[in-house]
């Protein structure tokens, strides 16, 4: 097991502090053993400590922290064969923890630990640790409790066609979803643990020789430069590692998808699984992600390739539609065909608001709404959307303080914005509106494209680990492009890749 | 340090962006005055007077329900002044909301202004930056464009966008304000509009017609056409869509009244224009090819003969059509309408020079030749009329 220099300085000073001097090897008496526990562990009602007598006749102490351990593995299957008499008589301490070790080993792997510290850490982990009367080691294994949800198709990545399985908070199931997929020992899983109280487990995937180890590297490098106590979601690893942490656009990629996961590392990906999270992190990635989904490698690809035209309609849609409508109404107003100017100005004849105004308030409301479906409990949000949809959609226009364009404008935006299929790049645009609003309210149609210049600028000055965000558009690539603007059908990609992969092989000779 | 820097960046660019604006014209839709027509005439004091048709929003939203009441959705106003600027400004004056004049979508010249010279509308019109010129140009005809504006149309909400459609599927003649333009600055210095009027004036039924051609020489209003004549104007012109001509082919009987249509699909017309004697000459050669729409004769169109009959007869007809336009336009017009100075300009360039200060006078008496060729293509029927007789 790795550990980060600075994560074991930071244990070590946390548990001294309390007065416990745990560099100490483990004393040979167990009533000792059993004292120090205690202190260490005091308020701590979820230890357990039970007594045995080894092969009939040793003493032992058995440690471990409840529920964690699955009790039921070790009632029926390691204490019967440990506390079972043997034919040799009395042995040294030595021999008698290699007879319990090799008796465990048929089910379990057990370590040896020597000192204090190993004891107390392997406790918390979920390990039992098992003391043996005059011994000056003790026997550490782990016979974890599995305690986990059932493996469900995840809600916010559903699929029409494609399997319907995601992951749960468990890293090692999460594992071995992507192990089912890629039966080869060239897939890689290097474990970490992170977070100075949490000490959670965190995998990192990769194939090898596919993988770039630069990326690899870069991964490790930022990972052992974290310094916090918990890394609770995914989602603190995603801002911690990224290269721009102040960027609202992901460079990471999330998803609940092991067969995401697998197409990704396929290609070449890093992925990152941390314990406690059903989200695996990819990296890196391009803008283009954000507007891809797994389902479009199932169906078939001219579909795929107009829906992918359909989102990047969309995805602009939502980012400036609603500039567009304010800036064409209060600046360009011979720019609308003449019957359209005037149902426009007909609409716009009892709203006592500008149409900046009038568009951001709506803007407002529909986030607010969207944010309070997602939170509320499901039966209340239902009243929500109803009272939203009523209120907001009917009586505003009567009463005449909205026109009935901006709800129009408000509820497609509001649909354009859920095609993005990368809930993080939905909320890049969405943030990124409302700026794009106010420009279009202050400058007309030259502050949009002001706006979306800046955009542009900040976008290609994006990078994910070394991959630059436009990429394969900017810098271009056209190979890369048959997987970009259009889903190619896989026999031409396919060729593509090897292709490309042989390419990379000469250029690293 | 750095921080400082993209700090100052930031800020620089903002100040460019504010700076470099150009206008900054922000106008909310419900304070403006969209103004869907205007029209110019001479008053009787030899004031100019501006009339302008305003679209009211209020009135379209609920637009059936007030042309039930005989509400109209538009609102006309008029003011007098020393010029277009003066007018205007009297026409502000008298409105809440600002003229907005990006919708304009016609401009009715008065006839009498126009008889009078329409110097000061072109100013005004190439001018102002907000009028689009995209805008239909007509000419009233036999009223004030006042008159004209006042009318209401039942077919449409706005009348004036009832003339912008008119105009735009070209069933008259149709003339842009830059295209107008363009035309008065060319080497014959004459424009075409359509010439519009109102019918069943004083019946509940009032609408607007636009069937005649006005004539302008150099800013001035100098007559119209009408009837075949325009047709075959247009015809020349290439705008020969809906075109149709109608002419009396046989005498009429008790059973038909003797009359063919057709329907032109190709006209191509070439203009050559020939120096002798340091005179020059022009020959006018139209060719066109047509379906035939309607046959009230007794001629079966699918026998070669007739048909040979018919175009010839039609290709004379159109041919003394044109030869009564052009010399209507160069004796009573004396005004260049087929801009037959350009063709001289380009087929003989060095000579044009010479005579460009006085080619107006020149036109009056150029010789000019028309030749006609018409193909009927389809007759437009698979086989006779059951009242034919075959034998």
């Amino acid at each position: 097991m790795k550990k980060t220099k600075n994560a074991a300085g930071t244990f070590d000073k946390q548990v001294n502090g309390l007065g416990f001097h745990l560099d100490e090897p483990i004393s040979t008496n167990l009533d000792d053993n059993e004292s120090m526990l205690q202190r260490v562990f005091s308020n701590c009602t979820d230890l357990i400590i039970r007594k045995l007598s080894l092969f009939d006749s040793k003493p032992g102490l058995v440690v471990y922290l409840d529920v964690l351990v699955d009790e039921m593995l070790w009632n029926d299957g390691l204490l019967d064969p440990l506390m079972e008499q043997t034919d040799e008589g009395s042995e040294t301490a030595e021999q008698l923890i290699e007879q319990v070790k090799y008796r465990l080993s048929s089910v379990t792997k057990p370590e040896i630990i020597t000192n204090g510290k190993h004891v107390v850490q392997r406790i918390v982990k979920g390990d039992v640790v098992l003391f043996i009367e005059s011994a000056s080691e003790a026997i550490s294994f782990c016979i974890k409790n599995q305690l986990h949800r059932p493996l469900e198709e995840p809600s916010t990545e559903a699929v029409i066609r494609g399997p319907r399985i995601g992951f749960i908070e468990k890293l090692p199931i999460n594992m071995a979803l992507i192990r089912q997929q890629l039966r080869t020992p060239l897939l890689k899983m290097e474990k970490f643990s992170l977070g100075t109280i949490s000490h959670t487990d965190l995998t990192i995937a990769y194939i090898e020789n596919k993988a770039s180890q630069q990326v690899i590297q870069d991964i490790k490098l930022r990972l052992s430069k974290i310094d916090m106590d918990s890394i609770m979601e995914s989602g603190y690893l995603e801002e911690l590692v990224s290269d721009h942490p102040y960027s609202p656009f992901p460079v990471i990629q999330s998803t609940q998808r092991p067969d995401l996961v697998s197409a990704s590392l396929i290609e070449g990906k890093v992925v990152m699984l941390i314990d406690g999270s059903p989200f695996a992190l990819i990296m890196p990635i391009t803008l283009w992600h954000g507007f891809q989904t797994v389902e479009d490698y199932y169906m078939n690809f001219i579909f795929a390739t107009m829906l992918r035209w359909l989102r990047f309609l969309f995805a602009y849609l939502a980012l400036t539609l609603p500039s567009f409508y304010v800036a064409i109404t209060t600046f360009h107003h011979e720019m609308i065909p003449t019957s359209l100017a005037l149902s426009l100005a007909a609409a716009r004849e009892i709203v006592p608001f500008p149409a900046m105004v009038e568009t951001l308030i709506m803007e407002i409301t529909f986030e607010a709404l969207r944010e309070a479906g997602v939170r509320l409990p499901r039966p209340v949000g239902q009243t929500v959307s109803i009272v939203g949809a009523l209120v907001i959609g009917q009586a505003a226009v009567q009463a005449g303080i909205i026109s009935a364009p901006v709800i129009i404008i408000v509820s497609l935006t509001g649909i354009a914005s859920f095609l993005i299929p990368n809930p993080t790049m939905s909320q890049a645009i969405s943030i990124l509106r409302f700026p794009i609003v106010v420009c279009a309210g202050t400058f007309g149609l030259y502050g949009i494209i002001a706006a979306l210049l800046a955009i542009l600028i900040h976008l290609t000055n994006l990078h994910s680990f070394g991959v630059p965000y436009l990429s394969p558009i900017a810098p271009l690539r056209p190979s890369g492009l048959l997987d970009v603007l259009i889903r190619a059908p896989w026999q031409i990609m396919h060729k593509r890749k090897r292709h490309a992969q042989q390419k990379m092989e000469l250029e690293e000779q | 340090m750095k921080q400082n820097r993209s700090l100052f960046c930031i800020a620089a660019l903002i100040t460019c962006l504010c700076l470099l604006t150009g206008c900054w014209d922000r106008k909310e839709m419900d304070d403006l005055a969209l103004v869907m027509a205007s029209g110019v005439d001479l008053a009787e004091d030899g004031q100019l007077e501006v009339t302008l048709q305003i679209a009211l929003p209020s009135g379209i939203s609920s637009s059936s329900m007030s042309i039930a009441n005989g509400g109209k959705p538009v609102f006309v106003v008029s003011a007098k002044g020393k010029d277009g600027i003066e007018a205007f400004g009297r026409l502000q004056q008298q409105l809440s909301r600002r003229i907005n004049l990006g919708h304009r979508g016609v401009i009715v010249i008065g006839e009498n202004y126009a008889k009078h010279g329409i110097n000061q509308v072109l100013d005004t019109l190439l001018r102002s930056p907000d009028s689009r010129y995209n805008s239909y140009i007509v000419t009233s005809y036999g009223m004030t464009a006042k008159e004209i504006l006042n009318s209401p149309y039942s077919l449409e909400l706005i009348p004036a966008i009832g003339i912008n459609k008119v105009q735009n599927n070209n069933f008259s003649i149709s003339v842009k304000s830059d295209e107008f333009i363009n035309d008065l600055t060319s080497n014959g210095k004459t424009s075409i509009t359509g010439a519009i009027r109102i019918i069943n004036k004083d019946s509940k039924q009032k609408t607007f017609l636009i069937d005649k051609a006005a004539v302008y020489q150099k800013n001035t209003l100098v007559g119209f056409f009408s009837g075949s004549e325009l047709q075959v104007f247009r015809i020349l012109k290439g705008h020969f869509k809906s075109a149709n001509l109608t002419e009396q082919m046989t005498a009429p009987s008790k059973l038909f009244k003797g009359t063919v249509s057709l329907q032109f699909t190709k006209a191509k017309t070439k203009i050559i224009a020939t120096i002798s004697d340091g005179k020059p000459a022009l020959t006018i050669s139209l060719n066109v090819t047509a379906n035939v729409l309607a046959n009230d004769t007794s001629l079966d169109l699918s026998k070669a003969a007739n048909l040979k009959l018919i175009e010839a007869s039609f290709s004379n007809i159109m041919k003394k059509t044109i030869m009564t336009m052009v010399e209507r336009s160069q004796k009573k017009f004396k005004s260049d309408v087929l801009d037959m100075g350009n063709i001289i300009h380009i087929q003989h360039p060095y000579y044009w020079k010479t005579i460009k200060h006085k080619w107006e006078t020149i036109y009056t008496s150029v010789p000019v030749t028309i030749k006609t060729k018409i193909q009927i293509e389809r007759i437009g029927r698979t086989q006779a009329p059951p009242y034919q007789q075959r034998n």
